[in-house]
């Protein structure tokens, strides 16, 4: 089988979210000699180039995203100590940490963007929900992350979002990190009221403000 | 039929689990295979399908799939597990009607059957956020006032005393019986004291919020009717169960809110539908809700007006009026914001979807996805009542081959949809009248939808 080939059958076994079949096909690959990050980038990466496409368009949903990603992860595991042991640094977009806020026990919306940022290749560290926020603060501080992504889907959540933002001021902290909020009842004149970085109404719109967040 | 108690026994019973395994590992492969055993397949052809045979495999496909999955709680970190025994005994048992309001405006919301005449429950929907409470209160008054309203929401306030109403704090605490204080007065203003508010508290999204300031020397009636809501998808916390066991216990009337999220763990239309379905189901058999506020909602676009969401509606609409004794309303949200001809187009692609499919009721269309501020009219409401009327008037196909015709016009414009006017750029705030050019515009989508054939007054 030429390298074409084994690429493409990297991509079609993400694309299925297979992850038997990503796994045999990641492993032939290695056998085969190729190289660790080629695998990564010319297969592995293409195949969640297209989910994420579809998925953007509205043609695949969230268990399509999530199947190809952890297909994607479990490759990875093959993968990524051939890429550490030749000292091989992959390239990430930053570290984002994200939390649902105090009092909101909604996870979707923040599932969705953790997922699609994963796949966009940031380094996620996903708190989970009903987070205070001092543990959003400590968490920041411990990962050392670039952007915090802050979820509410409550009106009555909402303050929260402005609670972290104003405690970060108090504590010297604010210019460390820049703040993303998103959520239902969020918008964009919010996001400037409260003195967020972005907003972004979408999955798609938060990886894209990150992205030029970080290159600021 | 099953108490809360039967159900918090479930709750610190049952198979403990990370509630990332019931999202990934339980939920969704569950769904899908559903889906796939039962043949539930979208058609993308008719989005108000009429086909009996199919909304009742679809019922089938619900009831497997509940018995399968069950409920999480997030209290405790276990799945609360029912058996098909329990489902239909509990569907047998539902009363499939409850008696919203009093004196003069009380009423009997029940059931309805697709293609039945029969008006369905009109509820008007304000429960968006206002800029002041004098814009808050005009709009609880101007709405309550139109002819043809059986129940209303209640706004939420944002702020008390210059504070915010953040969850849990004694602002919440005041704020919720203020707001529940003014928006009683304006029901009286506008000569309906007795009118049903069926979102109570919607100021107080924690429970203990929400139980305090429901004691009746704050205002509510036990012919009110509070909201309980579930977390997407298929998730309780401890606090909403105790919510519900409170007003089981002090004889008030529970409505079940949930909101299916098409295109997130649900997946596809035809996946979302079993889930939609199954949990109109929950309404029942976990709530012992006396009624439901249910919203299928895309995830992309945040509104329920896309082909796939309105397929999704009608088919459950149907699965359930059908098989499932709940009085369901249907609860919309628009795109488009109000003062525009897509706002109306929308509204009127979703009413005709449910009340064709047999939805006993529906909410008034939130334009504006519910999010701009001061983002609702009285003429959204007269709008949202004409076409409830005019869609109990059609069967199914008729309603399909319109509704097919008002996607057309509205649907490439979902993603950048125009935001339209406030209340107060389009609306004489001292006379309380519409603009003329609101007005006209008003009356040029009616002509339109008459040319289509909408039966219209």
């Amino acid at each position: 089988m030429n390298q074409q080939a084994i690429f493409d059958n990297l991509a079609k076994a993400i694309i299925g979210g297979d992850e038997t079949e990503i796994k045999e096909n990641t492993q032939t690959a290695v056998d085969d000699g190729l190289a660790p990050l080629d695998i990564v980038d010319l297969g592995l990466s293409k195949g969640m180039e297209v989910v994420g496409a579809r998925f953007e368009s509205g043609e695949a949903y969230l268990p399509e995203l999530l199947m190809a990603s952890n297909a994607f992860n479990a490759a990875m595991e093959i993968v990524k100590p051939l890429i550490e042991a030749g000292k091989q640094q992959m390239a990430k977009h930053g570290t984002f940490l994200l939390a649902t806020v105090k009092g909101d026990l909604h996870n979707i919306g923040k599932d969705i963007v953790g997922t699609v940022l994963d796949t966009k290749g940031f380094e996620i560290v996903d708190l989970g929900i009903d987070k205070s926020t001092l543990e959003i603060i400590e968490a920041a501080q411990k990962h050392n992350v670039d952007v915090i992504g802050l979820s509410s889907l409550m009106t009555t959540t909402m303050p929260y979002q402005k609670e972290v933002i104003d405690t970060l001021k108090e504590m010297g902290l604010r210019d460390k990190f820049s703040v993303l909020v998103g959520g239902g009842p969020t918008n964009q004149q919010w996001a400037e009221d409260i003195g967020a970085d972005g907003y972004g109404e979408t999955a798609m719109d938060a990886v894209n403000v990150a992205k030029k967040l970080l290159q600021k | 039929m099953l108490t809360m108690l039967d159900v918090y026994e479930r709750a610190v019973k049952g198979p403990i689990m990370a509630e990332k395994d019931f999202d990934l590992k339980v939920f969704t492969p569950q769904l899908m295979e559903i889906t796939k055993k039962y043949d539930i397949r979208y058609d993308k052809d008719n989005p108000v399908p009429a086909d009996d045979e199919a909304a009742d495999n679809l019922f089938e496909a619900a009831v497997e799939f509940l018995t399968r999955v069950g409920v999480y709680c997030q209290g405790t970190n276990r799945v609360m597990q029912f058996s098909e025994d329990e489902i239909r005994q509990a569907l047998r048992e539902a009363p499939g009607k409850c008696f919203p309001g009093a004196g003069k405006d009380a009423g009997v919301m029940g059931l309805r059957k697709p293609d039945e005449n029969k008006y369905p429950w009109f509820h008007c929907g304000t429960g968006i956020a206002f800029s002041s409470e004098e814009a808050m209160t005009n709009m609880v008054e101007g709405c309550a006032s139109i002819s043809g309203i059986d129940s209303i929401s209640f706004p939420a306030l944002e702020f008390i005393r210059g504070l915010p109403s953040v969850g849990g704090t004694p602002a919440e605490f005041y704020a919720a019986i203020r707001g529940v204080n003014i928006g009683m007065q304006a029901l009286k203003r506008a000569g309906r004291p007795g009118l049903s508010v069926m979102n109570l508290i919607s100021t107080a999204a924690t429970a203990q919020s929400a139980m305090a300031a429901s004691a009746p020397q704050f205002g509510c009636r036990t012919t009110d009717g509070w909201l309980c809501g579930a977390v997407a998808e298929f998730k309780l916390d401890l606090g909403v169960m105790t919510k519900i066991a409170y007003l089981k216990s002090s004889g008030c009337l529970v409505g079940a809110e949930t909101a299916p999220i098409l295109g997130g763990y649900c997946g596809g239309p035809n996946s979302t539908a079993v889930a939609s379905t199954a949990y109109i189901i929950m309404g029942v058999l976990v709530y012992n809700a006396n009624y439901q506020l249910h919203f299928p909602v895309h995830f992309k676009y945040g509104c329920t007006t896309t082909q796939d969401v309105l397929w999704t509606c009608s088919i459950s609409a149907q699965a359930a009026s059908r098989n499932i004794p709940m009085p369901v309303i249907w609860d919309p949200y628009c795109a488009a914001g109000p003062n525009t001809k897509m706002y109306m187009y929308e509204a009127a692609a979703y009413i005709l979807s449910v009340v064709a499919s047999g939805g006993p009721s529906f909410e008034t269309c939130h334009p504006a996805k519910g999010v701009l501020v001061d983002g609702f009219t009285p003429m959204d409401v007269k709008w949202n009542v004409e076409m409830g009327k005019a869609a109990s008037r059609l069967t199914r196909p008729q309603a399909n081959e319109i509704v097919k015709q008002l996607l057309e016009k509205y649907e490439s414009r979902l993603g950048e949809p125009p935001r339209g006017n406030t209340y107060l750029e389009c609306y004489d705030t001292t006379t309380g009248k519409p603009s003329d050019d609101y007005v006209r515009l008003y009356d040029e989508v009616e002509e339109e939808l008459t040319g289509m054939g909408v039966p219209l007054d």
